[in-house]
């Protein structure tokens, strides 16, 4: 058999969708032609790569949002009218209604389930190992230059929370990202003179602050600020919008919270 | 969400972008209940989600009204000095997240590149875990098609990511 002859079935073999005599013809013709086996060996290898890039991507939670709100696929309840409801024909059908059941369950019980606390404190504990260099970050030409790599590396479903801290002469220099309890999250580290800080920036609430932080309300902004220690390494977390932004750093705590205070936009919600 | 993140992987590879991505996956949903009714119980939900998204993606794509570009910047951009290659070289531990991330990130990319007729099998092939069968149903198309588009794809694939896949080119 000729290598032009095989080389489509070489992909259905790398798929596992061959058998039979022709899987045995293109087994055979493997072992004797090194070409075709680098094919082979370059499609599995393909293969993988891609599906480890799959499982990478996860839908944004505003999408999950959207068709919770979707009237379409969720609509308003009829508790009274005595027109018969279209949708109750659904629930004459096993497997739908196990389908809808399982698409409103699990929502729910995704937005129900106890916050970690673990990741606010996984943040200082991120903070002291980046600072001792064994967290591998991104260095920059520019504050522009890592916020493209971190909004790149979550295909743009959001940016990581960017504040001008030259006063405290402190400019961003590097970021990474990282994943805690299954979420993304974006991390900016600043340094300079005035030391370093650790940016996080993640889709959260303010349930993700841990319990014991102390909750300081700033009523000019209307938003709460969560300042929390581990050893001497101080966070603060707020919440903007959608996004959780917790900053980490060895400067005192009173520092870092009014830090935190000034740079932060005003809440509307 | 039943099969959610499943939908949105396909969707946005499709699409290539994300805010057409989600567009394609609500609608996804909408049309399913609005639909239930030709769904055989017992039958892939997953495919048949599937089939209604990947119809209702190319009526828009073929009607031109809001993903058209097939060629567009993210080629472009892939092209350009990448800082993430460069960490790539300098980073080559297999385990790190950010390289996963900067995989992913070349992956898409490139998939991006593909004319949408390999660019789809591969889609629910590799992305989706679908079978050669499954993947013709939901593509209207002959198995043997699927078969030969995933060929041509891969190869064009593996032309974009060498440097990530590690095997070397048959002669």
């Amino acid at each position: 058999m000729l290598c032009k002859e095989v080389e489509e079935l070489v992909t259905a073999l790398s798929d596992n969708e061959l058998a039979g005599p022709e899987r045995i013809v293109v087994e055979r013709h493997l072992a004797d032609c090194p070409d075709c086996r680098s094919l082979y060996q370059q499609q599995v290898a393909l293969k993988q790569v891609i599906r480890r890039a799959a499982a990478e991507m996860k839908a944004p939670l505003e999408l999950r949002e959207k068709i919770l709100n979707d009237r379409r696929v969720f609509p308003p309840r009829v508790v009274t009218g005595p027109e018969p409801r279209p949708w109750a024909s659904v629930f004459t059908r096993p497997a739908l209604a196990l389908a809808l059941l399982v698409l409103v369950l699990l929502p729910v019980i995704y937005l129900m389930r106890p916050q970690s606390p673990s990741l606010a404190l996984a943040a200082i504990e991120t903070h002291d190992k980046i600072t001792r260099g064994e967290v591998t970050v991104i260095r920059g030409d520019s504050p522009e230059a890592i916020k493209e790599i971190l909004v790149r590396s979550v295909a743009g479903e959001f940016a990581p929370m960017g504040y001008d801290l030259s006063m405290m002469n402190l400019k961003p220099v590097a970021g990474t990202v990282q994943t805690f309890d299954g979420r993304r999250v974006l991390v900016a580290l600043y340094q300079g003179d005035g030391g370093s800080l650790t940016c996080y920036t993640l889709v959260g609430t303010e349930r993700d602050a841990p319990p014991r932080a102390q909750a300081f309300f700033d009523a000019d902004k209307n938003m709460t600020f969560y300042s929390y220690s581990v050893g001497r390494t101080n966070a603060v977390l707020h919440r903007e919008g959608g996004l959780i932004c917790i900053l980490v750093s060895a400067m005192p705590m009173p520092d870092l919270l009014a830090l935190a205070r000034s740079k932060a936009a005003p809440s509307h919600s | 969400m039943t099969h959610l993140d499943h939908l949105y992987r396909i969707a946005y590879n499709l699409a290539k972008a994300p805010d057409d991505a989600q567009d394609l996956v609500q609608e996804t949903y909408a049309r399913a209940l609005g639909a239930y009714e030709q769904f055989a119980p017992g039958t892939h939900l997953k495919a048949w989600l599937t089939r209604i998204l990947y119809n209702f993606f190319v009526d828009r794509h073929h009607q031109g009204k809001r993903w058209v570009s097939v060629e567009d910047s993210t080629a472009q951009k892939n092209e350009e000095s990448d800082p993430w290659e460069k960490m790539a070289t300098e980073n080559p531990g297999p385990d790190s997240h950010v390289l996963r991330q900067e995989l992913s990130v070349q992956i898409t990319g490139a998939l991006g590149r593909l004319p949408e007729e390999f660019r789809a099998p591969i889609v629910l092939v590799d992305m989706g875990d679908f079978s050669y069968v499954e993947a013709a149903e939901v593509l209207s198309c002959p198995v043997g098609t699927v078969r030969s588009r995933l060929f041509r794809g891969r190869r064009l694939l593996h032309g974009y990511l060498k440097e990530y896949v590690g095997t070397k080119e048959p002669a």
